[in-house]
């Protein structure tokens, strides 16, 4: 473990960025902390424009962002330090996968015999030894996902951004990818992942960075973004054999602002949710035929970002 | 992506810390690559034929122009080395290639590997302007050499074995060299800056320069021609008289003549500037976004 390791990897404070009239980042004060953390949120949520700015490819409009203790943009001293695997395909024409990750070493000023060796490596931990020597226009999407993720990767970076890794991919490699960015986890690599599945982040991670029309909505673990239901409306969904009845009894209970039927189910939508359970309970322990079972179905961390999402969109 | 095969990644991880950026490894990267994508491209084929392609004037001059009005072989490939080479081919090879030489980059927005590396700008811009030399250079000196051997043949007056005419030759090379330096900085300038390089080079090279010529007074000096001018050895005399024709009469105006020591410290100065200022661009535009290419 060294010094860095106890110090958050990426400090933005205040953190602003706008493109004209269009604001794609907006006053983000955010602390991540080493280790493999998913930035989650739909598309345009900020999520590539964060990372973009973490990697110096971009200036803050306002306020301020550091990597590894230090501002990235033009910061040589950082720059050694990181990788990048970006959300779009971008290559050289008339390059092989091969060559791609070895001018990307080059670059990083390595002598032509260590960027081989690095290249050649990288490109066998992707899996696609056997066609590095292609050209790139050849390749399939996952591969050239692949060839990306092998550049990133093949300068052992201390902190690795991996934007949407997992678009394109088959579903194998999909779980192989999962199991990679946890591998690099243990090794005490930081990994920042971004995607709008939240699917993707909870099979890599616990830790989350929820990025929602380029304002931080949450940040913490699963469960504890969880727990933020209770500050916004919480859906019940509750089967019973009296499914009017019950719509009726709780139509007019305060903090419940929408009830909805459908056959025996009831949904419930409420800004109260433990007095509403309470009420549920009562109502099952006295006429257990009105309460047959009560579902949370924000049990899913996809409905609280769902919801969420849904929420801001309005 | 094998997470279970441990032995590889402790390899590749062990290297950590072990590297240390070298500029040199950098610059040499630079140029290696830079090289290796020009040469590849068809249009470098194209370019390359399409320099040769003077060489065939004096062979066709010495089958067809047979006759008093036969140029003289020192003034043939004076005419050729000047009009031909210097004028006009070493600033179309720098729109050729050194338009592309960051634009390229921009434009497949393969640009942001490159920043996202921990490489100097300036180090990466003076790798493919190197590069950019090393390739186009060479081109332009073996046509320059093809055509001094068909100017000397079966002609008088340009031998290559006299010291005189040897001197004359390498004094169009290395003018030739520096035009082309000068061009393809200035290319490489509008490439990293501004979204249709080659439409303003051929606007500011081939249409500011000339006008340029023509106004009186001192606007030549804003042109990079003026100072190529400067380097030229003096042979022609009219050189620095310039002829207007209109439908009223025939002008002339007074061209202010620049020293070549001069004109060489302008020139190489500008060179300076355009490389930095393209250095600078870099460190200050910004390519992450999917519209930002040339805008």
């Amino acid at each position: 473990m060294n010094e860095h390791s106890l110090k958050p990897v990426i400090e933005a404070r205040c953190l602003s960025k706008w493109f004209g009239e269009v604001v794609a980042l907006n006053n983000l004060t955010v602390s991540i902390d080493p280790g493999v953390t998913g930035v989650l949120g739909p598309n345009g949520a900020g999520k590539s424009t964060f990372i973009k700015l973490a990697l110096g490819l971009y200036a803050p409009s306002r306020g301020e962002i550091r990597v590894l203790g230090e501002p990235p943009r033009n910061n040589y001293r950082v720059l050694s330090r990181i990788g990048w695997c970006p959300e779009v395909d971008h290559f050289y024409d008339h390059i092989s996968g091969f060559e791609f990750v070895y001018w990307l070493c080059r670059y990083w000023g390595m002598s032509p015999r260590a960027a081989e060796t690095a290249a050649e490596r990288a490109c066998e931990m992707v899996r696609i030894t056997d066609r590095m020597d292609d050209p790139v226009d050849e390749y399939s999407k996952g591969m050239r996902q692949r060839i990306k993720i092998a550049q990133a990767l093949a300068l052992s970076p201390e902190l690795i951004f991996l934007d949407e890794p997992m678009n394109g991919l088959d579903p194998r490699s999909r779980e192989e990818m999962y199991a990679l960015i946890r591998e690099l986890g243990n090794r005490g690599i930081s990994v920042l992942v971004s995607s709008h599945i939240l699917y993707e982040i909870e099979r890599i991670t616990d830790n989350v960075v929820l990025l929602i029309g380029g304002a931080l909505i949450a940040q913490g673990r699963v469960r504890e973004i969880r727990e933020l239901i209770d500050r916004y409306p919480h859906t019940i969904q509750v089967l019973s054999d009296q499914p009017a009845l019950l719509a009726k009894r709780f139509a007019g209970e305060p903090g419940v602002f929408a009830v909805e039927t459908k056959g025996s189910a009831v949904t419930i939508r409420t800004l109260t949710p433990d007095s509403c359970y309470d009420a549920l309970n009562a109502l099952a322990a006295e006429s257990p035929d009105w309460v047959r079972s009560i579902e949370c179905v924000d049990n899913n961390l996809q409905a609280v970002f769902d919801y969420l999402t849904r929420k801001n969109a309005l | 992506m094998s997470p279970n095969n441990t032995a590889e990644p402790d390899i590749l991880w062990a290297q950590r810390g072990a590297i240390q950026p070298g500029l040199l490894q950098q610059f040499r990267a630079s140029v290696a690559h830079s090289f290796i994508i020009m040469t590849r491209r068809r249009r470098f084929a194209l370019a390359a034929a399409l320099t040769f392609l003077p060489a065939l004037v004096p062979i066709m001059e010495s089958f067809f122009g047979r006759s008093v009005y036969a140029l003289m072989a020192s003034e043939l490939f004076t005419r050729l080395a000047e009009k031909l080479y210097i004028d006009l081919l070493s600033p179309l090879l720098g729109l050729f290639f050194a338009t592309m030489l960051i634009a390229e980059d921009v434009e497949l927005r393969t640009i942001n590997y490159i920043l996202t590396r921990p490489i100097r700008r300036g180090i990466w811009v003076l790798g493919r302007f190197t590069a950019f030399l090393l390739a186009a250079a060479p081109i332009l000196l073996v046509s320059l050499a093809i055509t001094a051997v068909a100017c000397s043949v079966e002609r008088q007056g340009f031998v290559l074995s006299n010291f005189t005419d040897l001197k004359l030759f390498f004094h169009y090379v290395a003018v030739q060299t520096i035009a082309l330096a000068a061009y393809g900085a200035f290319s490489l300038f509008l490439g990293a800056l501004t979204k249709r390089p080659i439409v303003y080079g051929v606007l500011l090279i081939y249409g500011w320069q000339r006008v340029a010529a023509f106004v009186p007074g001192v606007v030549d000096f804003l042109t990079i021609q003026k100072y190529i001018d400067g380097l030229k050895p003096v042979l022609a005399t009219q050189r620095n008289l310039v002829e207007i024709q209109t439908a009223l009469g025939t002008f002339q105006r007074e061209v202010f003549a620049v020293g070549a020591v001069k004109a060489l410290v302008v020139l190489l100065v500008l060179i300076g500037l355009f490389l930095g200022a393209s250095a600078l661009s870099l460190r200050t535009r910004e390519f992450g976004g999917d519209k930002t290419a040339g805008s």
